[in-house]
């Protein structure tokens, strides 16, 4: 046990560095970015017809603090960034964290859901995949899942739009009907949230299932071929326990361990699915403050709680992974 | 002395995609209970592959000759291993009466499973005895092994341990249910070899006191003339001299046994040069008419060698080889 906290503390250490790593990247991303602040508002205002002059950038830049050495800048956009607080966005000059609001936790629950729907029919699939010798099932599976990871997202969204639309009349976009879209979280809001939301989760989930089975099944093929599995069942070990205990049971590390590039995939497909679904959500807000506005203040938000969120993930995987793998509690603690 | 095995025409041939692969062809040998026999061959001679066939372990592609029949002799009646189909029914010769140890002590431990909770789960399924009772057992097989510490590694991984001590662990484990028969396939080789020589000794110490047999696989003649009682020498999935282990390797009598002796190295003349037996093991996709070892033999007798299987011929009465050599009439 107290090697157990021991991993746990200094795994959480681990991964605060991390972060902490990560936000240097990511500020320093938004500095090299040309031009800073000041100027990107002063020149959006210009558009609109106001009258700027070099002295108004110099004011905004000390009223924005620009004026202030690099690291510094780093020091005071991290703490506050670990307190979720990202200052304001360059353009829409309204504070980050109330212009983000449930939009970003709507879009981690989304991929979160996705990938949990994709483990939970892959493991058993896999499994099912790797250990049976049907030849007709097993050609059908890898015929689903071919399909799976070949067919683009948009398209399956765009067909069960097309479908349903020509079906039912209803489009199946958004993630609220109307009349819930800006109102406050009731138990109507939440029924109507879940009758929508379950086609964005099923998109996603459907090319990263398709995956998921490919690796389970590769993973489990793997380990039923090693030496400690004939050991056991020289030893009178057999069937479900068999099966189970010994292969599944290691082939799980590794799925474990990838979860948070799972995720990362995930998030990358979900603008585009979002776009076609008319969702909002942070992953085309990030598209839109990174390519259309150049916000780097709202971009360099969502990435740095995008990179929290799977570093979170890893830290919990790891945990996982302790728990159910003695070596990798060993490696890291020594 | 009495009967603890017999195989009878053992045959075995694997169903895969480049066609029937024969991998045993009418193997029969006998055990006598206390006794410790040497299967020898080379890679792909078909030596694993027999000593699974009596745990009925091998990969389901596998396919049984008609004519086999394998009988394990317990108190409590003979057991024909062949009609054995249920989980349950195999748990008999699966860890039950006979165990098996394997060449590489780190891969047939489950990494992430400790080694005394492999232990226990084992005892559970070959016994009525609870958590409590198998690990004092497991403990105290592990401390009669020769692992310091018992309590300790019980409760490590295979990780933990050294090479010499996982393997030890190991035997502890196949020993635990008290089999009849252990099956040691090559347990030494992965091994150095001072620790060869205690895990040896080791083993040579628990059939004495555990009165079991044991089917000692491996292809080092050293290791079956310090351990073994008698020898079976396998080529290409067929046995092609049995006996004593004093007359087999005193006198050899098939001209691939001879080989294998005269490719040993020799300790205490260290310029004769190796004589290795010319060429390689044939791929048993391709394998020869007649006698099987003919495309390598020095001592082709003539055209019989590639036409007919050459039938068992007493050398003496404890010592058998196949060979056209003896046959009655051919010139020596």
């Amino acid at each position: 046990m107290l090697e157990f906290s021991k991993f746990v503390v200094v795994r959480g250490v681990l991964a605060i560095f991390t972060l902490v790593l990560v936000s240097f990247i990511v500020f320093s991303l938004m500095e090299l970015v040309p031009g800073d602040c000041a100027e990107r508002y002063l020149s959006f205002k210009n558009s609109q017809g106001s009258m700027i002059s070099l002295a108004d950038i110099q004011a905004e830049r000390i009223r924005l603090g620009l004026d202030k050495p690099y690291i510094q800048r780093w020091g005071v956009w991290i703490i506050n960034a670990f307190q979720g607080e990202y200052g304001d966005s360059c353009i829409l000059r309204l504070n980050i964290s109330q212009l983000l609001g449930e939009k970003f936790w709507l879009s981690l629950g989304l991929c979160l859901s996705s990938l949990i729907l994709a483990y939970i029919i892959a493991i058993p699939v896999g499994i099912l995949a790797a250990t049976s010798k049907n030849a007709f099932l097993n050609n059908s599976l890898r015929l689903v899942s071919y399909l799976g990871l070949a067919l683009p997202n948009f398209l399956l969204a765009l067909m069960i739009m097309l479908f349903s639309t020509v079906m039912f009349g209803d489009s199946l976009t958004g993630l609220f009907s109307k009349e819930f879209r800006d109102a406050a979280w009731s138990y109507e809001r939440v029924k109507d949230f879940l009758g929508h939301v379950w086609l964005p989760i099923f998109i996603l989930g459907w090319s990263a299932t398709a995956f998921a089975i490919q690796t389970v099944r590769a993973l489990m093929s793997d380990e039923i071929g090693k030496l400690y599995v004939t050991a056991a069942a020289a030893r009178g070990v057999s069937g479900r326990r068999l099966l189970l205990r010994y292969p599944a049971r290691h082939a799980l590390s590794p799925i474990i361990n990838s979860l948070g590039f799972d995720l990362n995939r995930i998030f990358n497909e979900l603008p585009i699915v979002a776009l076609i679904l008319t969702l909002t959500e942070a992953g085309s807000l990030l598209i839109e403050a990174l390519a259309r506005s150049n916000d780097q203040q709202l971009a360099g938000a969502i990435i740095f709680l995008l990179t929290a969120s799977i570093v979170g993930i890893n830290f919990i995987t790891d945990i996982i992974l302790a728990l159910t793998d003695p070596r990798v509690r060993r490696s890291i603690v020594g | 002395m009495t009967r603890l095995l017999d195989v009878e025409n053992l045959t075995l041939q694997f169903d895969t995609d480049e066609g029937r692969i024969t991998a045993v062809d009418n193997v029969s040998f006998s055990l006598e209970a206390g006794e410790v026999m040497g299967l020898v061959g080379e890679s792909g001679s078909g030596k694993s592959v027999t000593a699974k066939s009596v745990m009925k372990l091998n990969p389901s592609n596998a396919i049984y000759g008609e004519q086999t029949k394998i009988t394990l002799h317990l108190d409590s009646g003979p057991v024909d291993i062949m009609s054995l189909k249920t989980s349950n029914d195999l748990q008999v010769v699966r860890g039950g009466a006979i165990s098996m140890i394997f060449q590489e002590p780190m891969a047939s431990f489950a990494p992430a499973i400790s080694i005394g909770n492999q232990m226990v789960e084992q005892l559970q399924i070959h016994s009525d005895m609870n958590i409590k009772q198998a690990t004092e057992l497991s403990i105290e097989m592990l401390d009669r092994v020769g692992i310091s510490d018992a309590g300790t590694r019980f409760k490590q991984y295979a990780f933990e341990l050294s090479g010499g001590m996982r393997q030890r662990a190991m035997i502890a484990m196949a020993l635990s249910t008290k089999p009849k028969l252990l099956i040691a396939d090559e347990p030494t080789t992965a091994l150095d070899v001072t620790i060869q020589a205690q895990v040896i000794d080791l083993m040579k110490d628990l059939v004495t006191d555990f009165g079991m047999g044991i089917i000692f696989i491996t292809h080092d003649l050293g290791v079956i003339a310090q351990t073994a009682d008698k020898v079976a020498v396998m080529y290409l999935g067929r046995l092609v001299e049995q006996g004593s282990v004093r007359d087999v390797i005193r006198q050899p009598a098939h001209p691939y046994t001879k080989g294998l002796i005269a490719a040993l190295p020799q300790l205490d003349d260290l310029d004769t040069p190796l004589t290795p037996i010319p060429g390689d093991i044939p791929s048993p996709l391709e394998r020869p008419p007649g006698c099987v070892f003919n495309t390598r033999c020095s001592a082709i007798v003539g055209d019989v060698c590639t036409s007919a299987i050459p039938k068992f011929l007493n050398v003496t009465d404890e010592h058998q080889v196949a060979c056209h050599l003896y046959d009655e009439g051919a010139s020596k």
